[in-house]
């Protein structure tokens, strides 16, 4: 990971539209960004989709970035293309149930694309109410402490802690 | 007991929840850490990365065209604004040149006031009156001499009137 002021360097300079710093920052944070929205999506193609419209949120928003932490600036706009992405695919359901044609099958189909195998881990946190789940892999893919979780949750910490605690003891018990 | 993320989970957790309780919690989540460590996720691919950053590079580009679009219309309208400005300047006073040139009022109101009300001028109206009849005066009595009315020295008559003909003249010039 990138030292503080090394980090504070970049940004700075993708401020000032510099293309080799918004590199670095991808190469920095795919990775961990990629992982947060598999996790969510179960689904390498919506994750590469998700992952570019990432980073071409983040040039257009940089110069909103005032400081703090940065992590938790972009995982707030990684959570809300996720939740977008979600609304989108609710209307694309309700859309496809009305018409009741053929391409709701595909569209399960192409849910887990070609030779695409889920994890176990994956698979039982599927299980897990849509929240929560997004809460631990919010967690662990950030790795932002749960005062800026809760932040970026919009919500008291000791909310975050409680419904942590009730999902990782759910997860453990399923991973058993 | 610090996790991944730098925090004292058992002393945060014990803010919220019962001792037992707090390390049941703090132990849960270390537990899931190292699930997620145990199953990773898929990275993203190198090509994606690639064109990730080509995605970039093209929107960058755009708003730096863009942007110097927007300073252009900026800098084009600010010189549009002073062409007009000026032209219109201009034609106001162009306007004011030629008005003033053509108006017999303007061209009056030009002379000072006084000129018009000074009563002067029906000074010189009295004088010239009293010119005028001098002149009558004399146009009678040289009349009279051409008719021979004068009786003899009709030259050194002449002559005397002739004189004072020019004296008058000379008064007349002298205002």
């Amino acid at each position: 990971m990138a030292k503080s002021d090394d980090l504070a360097q970049i940004i700075t300079n993708c401020k000032n539209d510099n293309a080799e710093s918004f590199s670095q920052l991808v190469d920095i944070y795919a990775r961990r960004c990629y992982g947060y929205f598999y996790r969510l999506t179960g689904n390498s193609v919506i994750s590469d989709d998700l992952l570019s419209e990432l980073f071409v949120k983040l040039v257009e928003k940089i110069g909103s970035y005032k400081g703090g932490s940065f992590e938790g600036w972009l995982f707030k706009i990684a959570s809300n293309i996720f939740h977008d992405h979600l609304r989108s695919k609710q209307q694309e359901k309700k859309l496809l149930q009305t018409q009741e044609n053929l391409f709701a099958a595909q569209l399960t189909k192409t849910k887990h694309s070609e030779g695409e195998q889920i994890d176990k881990l994956q698979m039982q946190i599927g299980r897990l109410d849509a929240d929560t789940k997004e809460l631990i892999i919010l967690r662990f893919y950030s790795q932002l402490s749960f005062k800026e979780i809760a932040a970026i949750r919009s919500e008291p910490i000791g909310t975050t802690l409680s419904k942590l605690h009730r999902g990782l003891k759910q997860l453990r018990e399923l991973m058993e | 007991m610090n996790d991944q993320n730098h925090e004292n989970l058992k002393d945060l957790f014990e803010r919220f929840f019962k001792p037992e309780q707090a390390e049941e919690a703090a132990n849960d989540v270390h537990k899931a850490d190292q699930i997620f460590r145990e199953h990773p996720a898929p990275g993203p691919s190198d090509k994606l990365i690639l064109d990730i950053k080509a995605e970039i590079a093209e929107a960058l580009s755009c708003r730096k065209a863009r942007l110097l679009r927007k300073s252009l219309y900026y800098k084009a309208a600010a010189v549009a604004a002073a062409v007009i400005v000026l032209a219109a300047i201009s034609i106001r006073l162009f306007e004011k040149e030629t008005t003033e040139s053509k108006s017999p009022a303007t061209t009056a109101s030009m002379m000072p006031k006084t000129i018009w009300e000074d009563d002067t001028v029906t000074t010189y109206g009295g004088t010239s009156a009293i010119i005028a009849a001098e002149i009558e005066e004399i146009e009678g009595e040289i009349l009279a001499l051409q008719l021979g009315e004068n009786g003899g020295n009709e030259h050194i008559n002449m002559m005397e009137l002739e004189t004072k003909l020019t004296e008058i003249n000379g008064d007349f010039w002298k205002g």
